[in-house]
Parts: C-alpha cells; structure tokens; sequence
C-alpha cells in the first residue's frame, strides 16, 4: 500500500516542496527499497542494469497507482515520461567503446539500448502513456530538476500528468533510484490509499 | 499555457515567442548560409568516413566536416554566431537560460575516473560563452533539441524566462557509427532516400546548432532583429514500442495538432513540413501517415521535405539543425529538396519536393522529429 501522497516524505535532494499548489504525488516507488532488493532482468536489455532500473521503477510506481498494467486509458493518454540520470547509462556506453576499441562488432541490441528513451518507450508501451518522452542528465540537482522538467510539461499543457523516474547508475556504488507519478489533485488518489488528509 | 499579461499588443505578444539569432554548422560548412546554399544546391554532403576506420562496417559512409573538429569549439563558435546575430551583449548573455543537447560522451566512456556519461562540456562552453550552466542535458536522442526548444517556449510563455539559448551537437564519431551500423540501419547504397521506395536507411552527420529565442515583448525592448516566430509546438508520445515507431503515426499526428492549436494555424496555410525522414522503413512510411492523420487532404499538398537526405542525421542535434534550416528556407523562400528520390512509395503518398528546391513564399513551416521510445515533436515556424 502506497502512503498518502500529502504524507510523503521529501526524496533525496528535496524538490517536492517546489511542486505548484494544483499538482500532487500520486505514487512514488524507490531503489533499493532493502539490501536483498533484486533487480528483475527486462527482456531484450543486455549488459548493463540502468533499463532494468528504470523499468522497475517504472512498473513499482505505476502499479501503485493504476494497478496492473494498461493504465487506465484516459488518464495514461495524457500521461508523459520524464526520465531523468545524473550518470546515464554508463555500462551500456562502456560496452560500446570495449567493442569499437577491440574492432568487435557492437550487439544489435545495444543499438537501442544505449539510449534512455529505448527503455521509455518500453514503459510508455507497456502502460500506454501517450505524453511526451523526455530523457535528461540534470546537472547536479537530480530529482529537482526532473520535477521541474515535469511541471513545465503539465503547466504548458503538454500533459496532465507524468511519471518522473530518476535512475543513477555508478560504476562502483551501485544503482540507485525514485520514481513520482505527479499529477492534478483532482486526480483521485490510489485505490488502495486512505485518502490524503485535508 | 500561461495567461497573457495585458490587452492589445502585450497580450499578442505575450503568446509569442521570437527566434532573434541562429546558426549552423554541418557538412556544408561553418554558418547557417552554407547550410541553405547546400540545400539550395541539392547535393547531399556524404562522402567517405574520414575521422575514424570504418572499413569494418557495412556502410563507410557520412556526412563530415573535413578535419577534425572539436565539439566544443564547434559549439561555441556556433553559440557567438547566434548571440552576435540576436545582438545579445555579455549581461544580457548572463541573464539567459541555456539549455544543451548533446550525445553521449565518446571520451567519458573510456575515463574510469567519470561516473557520468556526458564529460564538462557543457559547462566549459557556457563559460566560455557567458553563459550560464545549463540546468541539464538534453538527452532524448533525436528528438532532444527541439524538446529543448519546446521547453524553452514553455519557459518563455509562461513568464519563466525572457530569453533562453538553446544549442546542440553532435560529430560523427566512431561509437555511434558502429550502434547504428549494429543495428543495420545504415544505409549501404551510401544515400538517404527519405519517403522512397528502395530506401535502404539513414547515415550520420556532424550538426552543430544554436538559436536565440525570447519573448516578444522582450525581443521589442531591445529593439532586436526577429528572423521568426515559433509560432506553436507540440510534443507527444506513441505508446507503441521502444524503438519502433507507430505505424499509424499515433505520437506524431498528435504532436503536429497541438503545435498547430498551439499557434491557430490551419493546416491549408502551412507552406512547407521539414519531415523528420530518416530514410528507414518504419519511419518514413509512420511520418507519411502521421500527416495524413494531422493535416487530413492537406497532407497531400503541402510540399514536403527530409533535408537528412543532404546534410544526414545529426541525431541529439538533428531537431536543431533542421529548425535553423526549416528558418532560414522559409527567409529565403525557397523548398528543400528531398534529394535520394528512385520511386513513389505508396504508403508514403506526399508532396515531396522533388529533383531541384523549389522557390516558394509561404508564412508558416513545420519541422518535425521523432525518436526511440516513441518521442515525437513539432514546431511551427512562421514568417516575421
């Protein structure tokens, strides 16, 4: 169960505080949640964990709020993706430069993979959001900068709504990971949630 | 969309935002002028691979600068062309808001010591420039710049900002050269035939970019040259696949309405559409759609365009590129070539400018561009 959206602690990094009075989280997930916390393998996505990440994210988050997958169509259509990295995919373009480097053909699908809107476009398919797919490496401040990204997609009337996802991937720290889905607050909260006091 | 501030002239032109500086550096050569002379010319700028050996792909084909330029001069150089043409001085650089596009980082894939796959660039051209960090990068593959110019727009409309500097690069360099040509979608026959039955896919090119953009009523304080508006955006996705775009043309079609709701233009006054027009299969025949779809029996008459065709696929720059091109065609009055024509494809059934660019006077371009993951976006372009 997801807690209530006006109860939820600021990320790492802070940012929910800028979020304008009409907007609201309406489910967030995080990674890892526990030291065992596993990531599941995502067809069609090799060598380097930052897809996987941001899939499952993705689906922990979404789940939360429209339960299992399609979301509900009307508001998924105008839900957008806001995929953000501080790192980007550094596995992925170390497997490119290994393979050029030794003069081995690069692997199809790492073709795809080495860029973040493959694994967007996987979410965005598998949950039918059909807003705008937007791909950033904030310069320093992660979380806030995605939001802020996100809000000017909403408030622009782009979309409605919008998954912020924040995957970091370090080559000797280990992953590390947030998903928001923020949206209107006439938006109704999770089913499974109380709703949010006030 | 924001609310606009006051009656009469404010109140138009609080909607309104206006390109007052651009440039361009391609294959063609160092400015936006031989990027549109090029164009003009109609000879695509491919040639040989000459800054890395790629005898061992399947294609040894692109579209480069001779030499071996550096991306961040590149840019750089391409910034001061833009902010001396907007008349932008050192305080008034400072008080702009950069926003970047780049690819990923060729060198920081091979630095154990960067835990990021983008390098300083960003900030040693900003600095070098005047201007500030940029807040991120803009890596949303082929559509990232002209999402940066969409974000941009917002910022502007929105009172957020008054004037935003938007720039973009990418060199053809031997990492993406060897992914795409992994993911066989290189042309072999060593031309980009966009909308064409026979189009064997796209190949790379260097693209570098930047545009000024600010608000109407700031762009008019300062008394400043307007070469154009952006008149109207859009952006919106497909739902369909990672890689593959909708075959309906879903996103895009979506993308293109809003830009023109955006910008209360009809789509029977829209005078050219710089297609996004890789050369691949899937997306050419996707785009012809998406077209059909946005701008219903207008789709067939409106003249249409790749330019990838001449100065190739410039990836995270490729939206800017076009955009600085989709301008200063619509100055110049002319209508690109869509240059590597064989035959008609009948799923893709357009009013492809065809042989020689075509002079024309029109007051409103599309340029469009869609990516991975289903990204699609389109600006409209109006005359000044």
């Amino acid at each position: 169960m997801t807690a209530p959206a006006a109860s939820l602690n600021p990320a790492p990094g802070g940012g929910l505080d800028d979020l304008p009075g009409d907007l609201m989280v309406l489910a967030r997930a995080a990674w890892p949640t526990a030291d065992q916390d596993a990531l599941p393998g995502l067809p069609g996505f090799i060598v380097s964990s930052f897809s996987p990440l941001a899939a499952e994210l993705a689906e922990r988050c979404l789940r939360r709020y429209f339960g299992p997958p399609p979301a509900d169509p009307t508001r998924a259509e105008q839900t957008a993706i806001v995929l953000a990295s501080t790192t980007g995919d550094i596995a992925t373009a170390v497997a490119v430069a290994q393979a050029v480097d030794q003069g081995r053909s690069v692997p199809p699908l790492l073709f795809y993979q080495s860029n973040a809107n493959a694994v967007a476009g996987h979410v965005a398919a598998r949950w039918g959001l059909g807003g705008p797919v937007e791909c950033t490496i904030p310069a320093g401040r992660g979380l806030p900068d995605a939001l802020e990204v996100a809000t000017l997609l909403i408030e622009g009337g782009d979309a409605a709504a919008a998954l912020v996802i924040l995957a970091d991937q370090r080559r000797h720290d280990g992953d590390t990971g947030t998903a928001l889905l923020i949206g209107p607050a006439s938006w109704p909260p999770a089913a499974e949630d109380p709703a949010p006091p006030g | 969309m924001a609310e606009v501030a006051a009656a009469g002239q404010d109140r138009e032109d609080g909607a309104r935002v206006a390109v007052t500086g651009l440039s361009a550096t391609s294959a063609f050569g160092r400015g936006a002028q031989p990027l549109v002379a090029g164009a003009l010319r109609g000879q695509p700028a491919f040639g040989p691979v000459g800054r890395f050996d790629a005898a061992a792909r399947r294609t040894q084909a692109a579209a480069e600068l001779p030499g071996a330029p550096l991306l961040a001069d590149e840019l750089a150089a391409a910034i001061e062309t833009a902010c001396d043409e907007a008349g932008l001085d050192r305080p008034q650089r400072a008080q702009a808001v950069f926003l970047l596009a780049l690819h990923t980082d060729a060198a920081a894939a091979r630095d154990t010591a960067v835990d990021v796959v983008t390098n300083d660039t960003a900030g040693r051209v900003a600095a070098r420039c005047g201007l500030p960090d940029p807040p991120r990068v803009y890596a949303t593959a082929c559509v990232a710049a002209s999402t940066a110019i969409a974000d941009a727009a917002a910022m502007i409309v929105s009172d957020r900002a008054d004037r935003v500097v938007i720039a973009a690069g990418y060199l053809v360099e031997a990492d993406s050269f060897a992914l795409f040509d992994g993911g066989r979608v290189l042309a072999r026959d060593g031309q980009v035939r966009p909308f064409s039955a026979g189009r064997q896919g796209m190949l790379l090119g260097d693209g570098v970019a930047a545009v000024v953009l600010e608000s109407a009523a700031a762009a008019r304080r300062r008394d400043a040259p307007v070469s154009a508006w952006l008149a109207g955006w859009g952006r919106a996705g497909d739902a369909y696949h990672v890689c593959q775009p909708s075959p309906g043309g879903d996103g895009l079609a979506r993308a293109i309405a809003a830009a023109l709701r955006r910008g209360r233009v009809d789509p029977a006054d829209l005078g050219y559409v710089n297609a996004n027009g890789p050369g691949t299969s899937f997306a050419d025949s996707s785009e012809a759609a998406a077209l059909h779809r946005a701008l219903g029996s207008h789709a067939a008459k409106v003249p249409v365009s790749s330019t990838k065709a001449l100065h190739g696929h410039a990836l995270e720059a490729s939206a800017l590129l076009e955009f600085v091109l989709t301008v200063t065609s619509l100055r110049a009055g002319i209508l690109p070539v869509n240059a590597g024509f064989l035959a008609p494809d009948p799923d893709c059934e357009l009013d492809l400018v065809l042989g020689e660019a075509r002079e024309a006077r029109y007051r409103y371009a599309l340029s469009l561009n869609a990516a991975f993951g289903g990204a699609n976006t389109a600006l409209l372009v109006a005359a000044a």
